[in-house]
């Protein structure tokens, strides 16, 4: 009967539930998990290419480049299980261009440069 | 339907009033058509109506009326047929005749979707659209009647009248009878409506048939020839027409002889059986060899001791098959930016082939070449002058149409000159020399400075503009021009070579144009195909003429304009590193100009280091953009794509441009599939060779600098790209 006073009170309140945020693959912070410079992202990508990507050079060139092509995707099928391939690449290429990568980009070339008593690994 | 009324019951009572009161089949002789009484005012009330209710009021409801009450079909071409039979001497009759043509002409004026549309457009143009095919298919087959003969015949008195003494009627009347052959060319089927069945009769075909048996193309062809003496002011609806003729219609087919074209026909159904079943074997390669019920399931190993699930049979075959179809599961799309629709560009699309049957084939061959005999020069230098003295009757869309138009006629002088040849030469039993060759005079009236001027012009203002439709046309226009005046230059005529090295003088002196090419192939980002193929095709005929005659005339010199302040701040730097450059100091005394002031000078001209310019990511991604149509491509633009990309890594030793994985992909995918090119033909080993030495490269690349594995991604940064490339920073450039 109190609910007669218009105040409300026993209303029922209605919480509106948020949406699950989709995950975004981003440049992200080294914590997340689908951004670019996560650990899942391209420190792993440096790491695993240096063991498990081997070619057999001469002779061997499409099946070399099969190997490269299914090294990348399975990549980001880890990274980034939603997008599919093609999309993926694309995504990611945009993301090349913000400022913060760039300047990553950068110093992961200067890294391999030949430096004194430098052996960069 | 009458339940919703779309148009005011007031309005369709008058207008339904005045058609049946203009008369019909209800005499004694039910195959004869009996005028009203005063069907000559009903014939000018009902323009009136057209005029002040939906002119005035820019609404569709008289037309849409005028549709629904059949006027075209069941009055006004058999009143014209009367006319015809028996009244052409009478002074009435011929005046109700005209009237006739004077509801034609705006009943078939040609309706688009555009961007001002009201309600009321909305509600009626689709239905007009539909009308109108009715109404084409009327006029073309109407009975036994030729009505386009009957339409030239009324304004033949006027026509017959010398220019000085032809009056305001008589021009209007001439006016007229242009219209409607021009709204004739236009009306085609929508093709997105159901099809009906019988939109044979009213195709390009048809049209093209019935302007050759009615005597229209002859009609063109004299007004053309004689556009500058007696026909001033129908230049305009005169190129027109012929635009609408022509549009789409591919000049190699146009000007195949029966048994060529007899034989590609054979070649295309063979090459399309082939490559049906091509694809069909590519289909049985990965094809379940058991029922889509056997349940095969397999683990993909991955890092970590993660695994992936694929299921089906196919995957048991290889890794390739398996990774796809774990990609082809996945259901999430990335949602790609909708393009944006360019206003009224339905009837003006020149980008959709149009295919014609033989008949039609052979007539409109007859009539372009007729028409590049006499009409070309006359018409076109004629519509030019209209174009650039914004002479009233030329509206925006013209502009278009000239330039597309042109370059269409371009390509068929040069197919039908080397058709030409070739039959000449089997007549004289394979000896070319006994040949007396033509010059290039026939077409001469658009290789002029003023042409190219105003090319030059409407190509900037339409880059300006973002205008890509009219940029399109432009482009190919040009390419026309370079292609007909590289042909010139080989002719065996002194004078022909002359001309053609004074234009090509002309045409490579500026560096405008030079650095205009490159803008284009920069900028393409998504003004779809047709574009893309016109701005690839300029930039590798422009590209391999410019290397031809910089060669051959090593101390080239262009003119090159610069902003005075940019000039002198990169003249300070340059001259630091480069001696030769002296020349560039001496501008420092003009250090108080203005900074919208130009410097113009000559200096010689490096191919070497223009086509370097080429030689970036935006440019390889548009070529990366049309490759990627390569299913669709045919071996002239295949080779075209090859040849860029054979420049890019090869000549200009920048194969890190094309190292991005999502090229690489494209890459592989053209040749080893799944959709790889057709392997029997030739282009696909000069594909195979080029990837497989790209990817060679990159392999090695790989070893050398293991920092590509993350590069890879990515387009590359001007200032990595040399170090990538060559493994060492680039030495004239001083960084800090």
């Amino acid at each position: 009967g109190d609910s007669a006073l218009g105040l409300g009170l026993d209303e029922e309140v209605k919480v509106a539930k948020k949406r699950q945020p989709v995950a975004k693959l981003d440049e992200g912070r080294a914590d997340e998990q689908a951004s670019l410079l996560s650990q899942p992202g391209i420190p792993k990508l440096r790491h695993t290419a240096k063991h498990k990507l081997k070619f057999k050079g001469k002779g061997h060139e499409f099946k070399d480049a099969a190997r490269l092509l299914n090294f990348y995707q399975l990549w980001l099928d880890d990274l980034f299980p939603r997008a599919k391939f093609a999309d993926g690449l694309t995504m990611i290429e945009k993301l090349g261009h913000s400022k913060r990568i760039q300047a990553m980009r950068r110093e992961w070339i200067d890294e391999e440069k030949p430096r004194l008593f430098d052996s960069s690994g | 339907g009458h339940d919703v009324q779309v148009v005011d019951p007031d309005v369709r009572n008058c207008v339904y009033g005045l058609v049946t009161a203009l008369g019909g089949f209800n005499g004694e002789n039910a195959d004869q058509y009996v005028l009203g009484d005063d069907a000559l005012a009903c014939l000018r009330d009902i323009k009136r109506w057209l005029k002040l209710y939906d002119e005035k009021n820019n609404r569709m409801d008289v037309a849409r009326c005028l549709g629904e009450a059949n006027l075209i079909n069941g009055d006004l071409l058999p009143i014209l047929s009367l006319w015809w039979a028996s009244g052409q001497n009478s002074k009435h009759m011929t005046r109700i005749a005209l009237a006739c043509l004077e509801l034609l002409v705006p009943l078939t004026w040609p309706v688009e979707f555009h961007s001002q549309m009201t309600v009321n457009h909305h509600r009626h143009t689709p239905y007009i659209q539909q009308t109108q095919v009715q109404y084409k298919r009327g006029i073309l087959r109407s009975g036994g009647l030729n009505l386009l003969r009957a339409v030239i015949r009324i304004s033949l008195p006027s026509m017959a009248t010398p220019r000085s003494e032809r009056g305001t009627r008589d021009e209007g009347i001439l006016k007229l009878m242009l219209y409607l052959l021009r709204n004739i060319a236009i009306i085609s089927p929508n093709t997105r409506l159901a099809a009906e069945g019988d939109e044979e009769e009213t195709s390009r075909s048809a049209t093209i048939n019935a302007f050759h048996e009615q005597d229209a193309f002859a009609l063109l062809l004299t007004m053309c020839s004689n556009v500058g003496e007696d026909f001033n002011l129908q230049d305009i609806p005169l190129m027109e027409t012929l635009f609408h003729t022509v549009k789409g219609v591919n000049v190699e087919k146009l000007f195949m002889d029966d048994e060529q074209r007899t034989a590609k026909r054979t070649d295309e159904l063979s090459d399309l059986l082939k490559k049906e079943s091509l694809v069909r074997r590519e289909y049985a390669k990965n094809a379940p060899t058991r029922h889509g019920r056997f349940g095969t399931m397999i683990w993909v190993k991955r890092d970590d001791a993660k695994v992936s699930t694929v299921s089906g049979q196919g995957v048991l075959r290889d890794d390739q098959t398996t990774l796809q179809k774990m990609d082809e599961s996945k259901k999430w799309n990335k949602p790609r930016p909708r393009r944006r629709q360019e206003d009224v560009v339905q009837n003006n699309n020149f980008n959709m082939p149009a295919h014609l049957n033989s008949e039609a084939t052979k007539n409109l061959r007859t009539f372009v070449e007729e028409f590049l005999d006499s009409g070309f020069n006359p018409l076109f230098t004629h519509v030019r002058k209209a174009i650039e003295r914004e002479a009233e009757r030329v509206v925006p869309i013209n502009h278009r149409q000239f330039f597309y138009t042109v370059g269409w006629f371009l390509e068929a002088e040069r197919v039908r000159r080397a058709r030409q040849l070739r039959h000449r030469t089997a007549q004289n039993g394979g000896r070319t020399k006994d040949i007396e060759p033509d010059s290039y005079g026939l077409v001469a009236g658009v290789l002029n400075q003023e042409t190219f001027i105003s090319l030059n012009r409407a190509m900037q203002s339409s880059l300006d503009n973002k205008e890509w439709e009219d940029l399109n046309a432009q482009m190919r226009c040009f390419t026309q021009i370079l292609l007909t005046v590289q042909e010139m230059a080989l002719s065996p005529l002194e004078e022909d070579q002359e001309i053609a090295e004074n234009i090509q003088n002309r045409i490579f002196y500026e560096e405008t144009t030079h650095d205009r090419i490159l803008t284009i192939v920069r900028g393409y980002k998504d003004q779809g195909f047709g574009y893309l193929d016109a701005c690839t095709e300029l930039a590798h005929v422009f590209l391999r003429m410019l290397e031809r005659y910089s060669k051959d005339n090593v101390d080239m010199q262009i003119r090159s304009r610069r902003k005075a302040r940019k000039r002198q701040k990169k003249a300070a730097q340059v001259a630091e590193q480069e001696g030769e450059d002296v020349d560039e100091e001496r501008d420092s005394e003009d250090e108080d100009m203005e900074e919208a002031a130009q410097v113009t000078k000559e200096r010689s001209f490096d191919f070497k280091r223009f086509s370097a310019k080429f030689c970036n990511q935006s440019c390889v991604d548009t070529f990366i953009a049309f490759t990627g149509f390569y299913r669709e491509l045919n071996s002239e633009q295949l080779k075209r794509a090859h040849r860029y990309f054979y420049r890019i890594a090869f000549k200009q030793e920048m194969t890190v441009l094309l190292f991005r994985v999502d090229i690489i992909s494209l890459f592989y995918r053209m040749i080893k599939g799944p959709g790889s090119m057709d392997p029997n033909k030739s282009v696909f080993k000069e594909w195979e060779e080029l990837v497989r030495q790209v990817i060679r490269r990159l392999v090695k690349k790989l070893d050398q600098r293991p920092a590509l594995v993350t590069e890879l991604l990515f387009s590359k940064i001007n200032s990595t790209v040399y170090y990538l490339e060559y493994g060492h920073e680039k030495q004239t450039i001083s960084t800090y």
